[in-house]
């Protein structure tokens, strides 16, 4: 190939053509490696298929195993699958499929007594336990939950995702829908989210609804409890500088209908602190929640750093605060290590009663439930990622450990903090936390959980 | 069956080949095949426009669906890309290493603040400086295949896509006739071999001081790519002063004191135009630039 003089009158301002052509004999080490990068690129075999397609992949798979224990209690085993397919017009439709199987033996709520206590449901179902020992119900539990999730681009700046979820235990259904805008604005350096959703689920508990505060014998319903919740989100997040991106949200959700645990007991006890009686805990059938996010994430060089701080106040008189710090730590061969912190601290509920005192009048509302109760937690963990060379796959192996702690005698009841969700999958733990009082320092009593997940994502 | 109802080319015979046009990237987009089997041709022709439509399709910044605007949304979040993105960030890094960094598919951005419609408007530095930190390959971590932006940085394959596209399309021509074709992306174009009768093909040089409307100069090309650098159709006038449509990722300016064109030809048009881009960003040393590096090229002042 070279370029041939011109027949043409060329004009004034125009280069005389480059003669002779250089020769491409000697290139430069510039020319050698931009010929070396173009082979590279062009030399791979063309593409066989002549149709449109999506350079992305179009398919992913995503599923974790997560493995929950406490110290001789209780054993929980949560697979979980996502797939997702992305579309060739920018939508994405994806769904997840979540096991729970849960195992143990979960406290009562009631105090160890110094006696030989019994425990009873309003089915008539009784255990009686011998004296010094933390009441518990044995329970082995199965839920599946399943969710599909659409996204739906309109131009380049606004995007819609619309969600349905629905899952289901022995003893509770939770069915729902939601909806989120999100919209990019100043070039692209902002965008605003607005978001809501509503449950519509259904409490029947094994034995029927208790009678409030009663000794749990009565019932009140063998039918279905009504829960509705409905959620709101308002979201916005900047650009700040190259390297920090800034994101601030709040969210309200209010709670009505039956938002008592049924198998929740409080203890009456006398004037030495021995429990010489029961009641079933009572809450009030309105709940309003808000909780306030700041999240800031930081690019270095090479490595990221996360934080955040949330802040959580509601209309039972819970307080929290919530501050959590993680940093990637990039490794080589497309590894990371990511170690996470975390600090949470919350008030109890006005109704908070971690026991009874025999004689008085009874409150309308009392729950001695520890997640509502003063509690303060550290979770410290991290997230080890890598690649198996030659696989397509990434593989991620978390191991958190969390330690609770509130005033001595707090941790009989189970769960999770229940003032607040910032822990993490309220609803999967929400039946499957349970607590142990593992240790004692001072005049405190702390409760320690470990948690393993395995993940894996592949696109295909 | 005309191929403009199969393919959406128009297809007319010239002389003894037959010319298909269609749209993309932007522009139109041109093939010419050397037979006399006008099905022949239009087969050919389809083969060409579907791989410039799926190119387009899948690096376009101007998409939702596709790999780019997945990367450049991820707000900081890593993506792992497909091979043959890969292969273009491979190729991009190359570029931008043996350029100092001039050479930059980050520096699309910047086009936020400017309009090169042929008026006088010029941004304030403000907002240069405010588009600036959104700029710098050096700061992506690309660990294929996962590719990591700061977020709010973009990355557009406009300098390198339609070339390759070009490339790209030409090399499956031979799957469709044997023929020797030519494939003409708005201006950057490869030659797969000598036409009948050992004639090469003739290309036109555009006069950028009359775009569109005359030529300068005739080119006979055999077998290989050639590719055109300059502002002929978009600029701003500042000053005085005609500003191209090629910034410089550093100062968010428009390079000043390059040729109003650079034409080099290359063994791939993707080493061409990029040796014309790479001159180009020389600024007023574009000549002393591809001279040194032994290519051959056309400037025109």
């Amino acid at each position: 190939m070279q370029l041939s003089d011109t027949p043409e009158p060329a004009r004034a301002d125009a280069e005389p053509p480059a003669t002779p052509p250089t020769p491409i004999a000697s290139p430069s080490p510039l020319r050698r490696k931009l010929a070396a990068a173009a082979f590279l690129l062009l030399g791979v075999p063309a593409l066989a298929s002549a149709d449109p397609m999506p350079s992305s992949p179009s398919w992913q798979l995503d599923a974790t195993g997560l493995l929950y224990g406490e110290r001789q209690r209780t054993s929980v085993i949560e697979p979980t699958a996502r797939l997702t397919r992305l579309f060739a017009n920018g939508q994405a439709l994806s769904g997840q499929i979540t096991l729970d199987a849960i195992t143990g033996a979960s406290p009562t709520g009631a105090v160890p007594s110094g006696q030989p206590l019994t425990t009873t449901t309003a089915s008539g179902m009784v255990t009686t336990l011998p004296a010094g020992q933390v009441p518990t119900k044995k329970f082995n539990d199965l839920r599946g939950a399943s969710d599909l999730s659409w996204d739906l681009p309109v131009g380049t700046l606004f995007k819609a995702t619309t969600g349905a979820h629905y899952s289901r235990e022995k003893d509770y259904q939770s069915v729902g829908a939601s909806e989120s805008f999100s919209l990019d604005v100043l070039r692209r350096l902002a965008t605003i989210t607005i978001g809501g959703g509503v449950n519509r689920d259904g409490v029947f508990p094994r034995g029927g609804t208790p009678v409030p505060l009663s000794d749990g014998t009565q019932v009140l319903t063998t039918g279905t409890d009504r829960k509705d919740v409905t959620t709101g989100l308002i979201g916005l997040s900047r650009v700040l500088t190259r390297r920090w991106l800034m994101g601030l949200s709040m969210t309200r959700t209010l709670e009505t209908g039956y938002l008592t645990e049924p198998y929740k007991v409080i203890s009456i006890v006398d004037s030495t602190d021995t429990a010489v009686d029961q009641r079933t805990e009572n809450r009030p059938a309105r709940h309003d929640r808000r909780a306030a996010l700041a999240s800031s994430v930081y690019h270095l060089a090479k490595d990221v750093i996360y934080v955040e701080y949330r802040y959580y106040w509601d209309d039972w008189g819970i307080r929290s605060h919530t501050a959590d710090a993680k940093y990637r730590l990039e490794l080589p061969d497309d590894a990371y290590l990511l170690p996470h912190v975390r600090y949470y601290t919350q008030s109890a509920a006005s109704f908070y009663r971690p026991s009874l005192p025999q004689g008085d009048p009874l409150p309308t509302f009392a729950s001695a439930d520890y997640r509502i109760g003063d509690l303060s937690g550290v979770t410290i963990g991290a997230t080890y990622g890598f690649k198996v060379p030659g696989s397509r796959g990434e593989w991620n192996v978390r191991v958190e450990y969390l330690r609770q702690w509130g005033p001595a005698g707090s941790f009989a009841g189970t769960g999770t903090p229940g003032g607040d969700d910032g822990g993490g999958g309220e609803r999967a733990t929400r039946a499957a936390a349970v607590a142990l009082p593992s240790s004692k320092f001072g005049a405190f009593t702390s409760l320690d959980i470990g948690t393993i997940v395995v993940g894996y994502s592949i696109p295909f | 069956m005309p191929a403009s109802s199969r393919a959406g080319a128009d297809v007319v015979r010239i002389d003894d080949a037959f010319l298909g046009r269609f749209m993309a990237f932007g522009g139109p987009c041109d093939v010419l095949i050397d037979t006399d089997d006008r099905a022949e041709a239009e087969t050919a022709i389809t083969v060409v426009q579907r791989e410039a439509s799926r190119i387009e399709h899948a690096f376009s910044r101007y998409r939702t669906d596709n790999i780019v605007h997945r990367i450049n949304h991820a707000e900081g979040a890593s993506i792992i890309v497909d091979e043959e993105t890969a292969l273009l960030l491979d190729y991009a890094a190359t570029c931008h290493e043996v350029s100092g960094g001039l050479f930059d598919i980050t520096s699309g951005v910047l086009r936020r603040a400017w309009t090169f419609d042929g008026g006088d408007r010029v941004p304030s530095r403000e907002a240069l400086a405010r588009l600036l930190p959104l700029v710098g390959w050096h700061r992506a971590r690309w660990q294929r295949p996962r590719l990591t932006l700061p977020a709010g940085t973009q990355i557009d394959f406009g300098g390198i896509g339609k070339e390759y596209a070009v490339d790209r399309a030409a090399a499956q021509i031979g799957n469709a006739t044997p023929r020797a074709a030519l494939v003409n992306f708005g201006g950057d174009l490869y030659a797969t071999g000598l036409r009948r009768r050992d004639r090469p093909w003739s290309v036109g040089l555009d006069d950028p001081a009359r775009s569109g409307e005359a030529t300068l100069d005739r080119f006979e090309l055999e077998r290989g790519g050639m590719a055109t650098s300059g502002d002929a159709r978009r600029f701003v006038m500042h000053e005085g002063r005609r500003l191209g449509h090629i910034l410089n990722p550093r100062t968010g300016w428009p390079i000043e004191g390059a040729p109003r064109s650079i034409t080099v030809v290359g063994p791939t048009c993707l080493e061409a135009g990029t040796l014309a881009t790479l001159a180009y960003l020389q600024g007023p040393n574009a000549r002393a630039f591809l001279t040194e590096h032994g290519a051959e090229f056309r400037i025109v002042d």
